[in-house]
């Protein structure tokens, strides 16, 4: 599998800050890869260099094969883009403003304008002014304009800002079904949750340098794995199980444990833990294994570079 | 050049209804009622207002048509200069992966292709009303409509390039039309009342422009009191137009989208 989007060392200063900082990123074709990271952490700065709008300080960028700025003409022909929120001509409608961009395409461009209207459920507002439209609106007209390139690429920023849950749904499905035709789409966010249940890979970037990268299953597979014993005396129970090995953190949160296994088996550990506390003469009440979500995997990242820094 | 990135353009102006409405006022709308109300002065009391016809009438309405159409001009090339990025939409093209030379080359025939036809169908009024009541007077002949005629759009072309140069240059619309109506309402018409106007009067624009102008006309416009040589005037012109148009690109090239 190649990738669509290969940096090496990227890097933008803006006089004396460092917004992205030596990013090496490889965006699989054919994924939704999510860019994920808190506001402020370079995400917006490093698309904006990826298309060209800014000129990177340091490092090699290519964009669908090709390098960029080198090549920018040909490469960003086959990619479509949102950066910050999609902005538009408020007087002219939907239908005009595509008609515009369209103009700066290719000539077919503007034989996809319907398409793109109709597949993102604008058709029947398109001759609406853009001033009268929502922000979800002008959120799935950007994406229209992102389809008028029949695109192998998409680049959208925070292409969930602003919409409701059932507008959230309609893009997910969206960039799923453009997913599912072999494009790849990259989205930059900070919400968690909507990169878990979108993308199959992320990049996690904090401070302007990505601090972990790969498939969702893969992170997944790697991260640590949590048990919740709920059990009496809690407090007591957990003096006796920070002795062990396999256990390497425990915690206490609303009168349950939650301990951090060690890698190794979790399921043998699991029921080894069981005798343990039963042994000790706690009642056991309940106990449940889980894996890190992706939401905690990054706030432990993200946390503990703040700590480190 | 992209005749599609042109037609774009034109669209994006033409679009707007306060632009094209204001510029319509101030060019066919604002030439049709002030001979309108002459017609009338002349009707209700011919001893005391002239008659609406003839080549003084014609180069007095001239010159006001030029002061009014080139505000109509300043505003569409300040839209045209600085209207995508107000509205977000430029960093929308630049994604394209269209060369931003091109974005900004698309502007100059796109502005034009709005603002003269509008103030060509001013002058085409101004020139039918100098038939209407001539009385005694000659009429401007053929060659002086179409001198005069030409000389008038290459005046608004010139001013719609400078504002749209300008704006492209800074990015904002406002300051480029506060900027242009001070050069045009106070320093021309100030520099042209000087009986020695000094050392580098020759640059303004518009006493380069008016140099241009068929003697015919001067009557009703002051030329000023240099004696710029027609070289000197398309000197200065051309130099304007360089550095308003170099700059805006310039500009349109480097800036962070």
């Amino acid at each position: 599998m190649t990738d669509v989007v290969e940096t090496a060392g990227l890097t933008k200063r803006f006089g004396e800050s460092t917004v992205v900082s030596g990013v090496d990123l490889r965006v699989p074709r054919g994924t939704a890869f999510g860019y994920l990271g808190p506001n402020g952490a370079g995400k917006t700065t490093l698309i904006r260099m990826l298309l060209g709008l800014i000129r990177p300080s340091g490092g090699t960028m290519r964009l669908l094969g090709r390098p960029v700025p080198a090549q920018r003409r040909e490469a960003l022909a086959r990619v479509g883009a949102i950066v910050d929120e999609p902005r538009f001509h408020g007087h002219m409608t939907g239908r005009q403003n595509l008609w515009a961009l369209a103009a700066a395409r290719e000539p077919e461009a503007h034989a996809r304008i319907d398409g793109a209207l109709e597949r993102v459920g604008l058709l029947a507002r398109a001759d609406d002014r853009v001033s009268k439209y929502s922000l979800g609106m002008r959120q799935r007209l950007g994406i229209a304009a992102c389809l008028l390139a029949d695109p192998e690429l998409l680049i959208l920023d925070e292409p969930m800002n602003g919409l409701d849950p059932a507008g959230m749904l309609e893009v997910r499905e969206l960039i799923r079904s453009l997913v599912e035709e072999g494009r790849t789409v990259v989205l930059s966010s900070h919400l968690l949750d909507e990169v878990e249940r979108t993308c199959d890979a992320i990049a996690i970037v904090d401070r302007g340098r990505v601090v972990l990268q790969g498939r969702l299953d893969d992170l997944r597979d790697g991260s640590a794995a949590v048990l919740r014993v709920d059990c009496s005396e809690p407090a007591r129970a957990a003096v006796l199980l920070r002795l062990r090995a396999d256990v390497a953190r425990v915690r206490e949160e609303e009168d349950q444990l939650v301990l951090e296994l060690s890698a190794g088996d979790p399921r043998g550990e699991s029921a080894a833990i069981a005798h343990v506390v039963l042994d000790a003469g706690f009642e056991l009440y309940r106990l449940q294994l889980d894996h890190d979500s992706l939401e905690e995997r990054f706030l432990e990242l993200t946390t503990r570079l703040g700590a480190a820094a | 050049m992209s005749i599609r990135l042109v037609r774009a353009e034109v669209l994006k102006l033409s679009t707007r209804r306060g632009l094209m409405a204001a510029s319509l006022l101030l060019t066919v709308v604002a030439t049709i009622a002030i001979e309108l109300i002459l017609l009338l002065l002349h009707a209700t009391d011919p001893a005391k207002h002239g008659i609406v016809g003839g080549i003084n009438h014609f180069n007095d309405g001239l010159y006001s048509l030029t002061q009014l159409a080139t505000i109509a001009a300043v505003l569409v090339g300040a839209t045209a200069g600085a209207g995508d990025l107000a509205a977000g939409f430029f960093r929308s093209l630049v994604v394209t992966g269209r060369p931003r030379a091109s974005l900004f080359g698309a502007r100059i025939p796109g502005g034009l292709l709005v603002v003269l036809p509008l103030t060509a169908a001013a002058y085409l009024v101004l020139a039918l009303f100098s038939f209407v009541v001539p009385g005694g007077a000659a009429t401007p002949s053929t060659t002086l409509l179409v001198e005069a005629g030409l000389w008038f759009e290459l005046y608004i072309a010139v001013m719609f390039l400078l504002a749209l140069g300008l704006a492209s240059l800074l990015g904002s619309r406002a300051t480029t039309i506060g900027i242009l109506a001070g050069l045009q309402l106070l320093v021309t018409p100030l520099v042209q009342g000087l009986h020695n106007p000094g050392v580098g009067a020759e640059s303004v624009l518009g006493l380069a422009l008016w140099r241009l102008a068929p003697t015919e006309i001067l009557g009703g416009a002051p030329p000023g009191h240099l004696g710029e040589s027609l070289v000197a005037a398309f000197v200065v012109i051309g130099a304007w137009m360089a550095l308003a148009l170099g700059l805006g690109a310039w500009r349109t090239v480097t800036r962070d989208a």
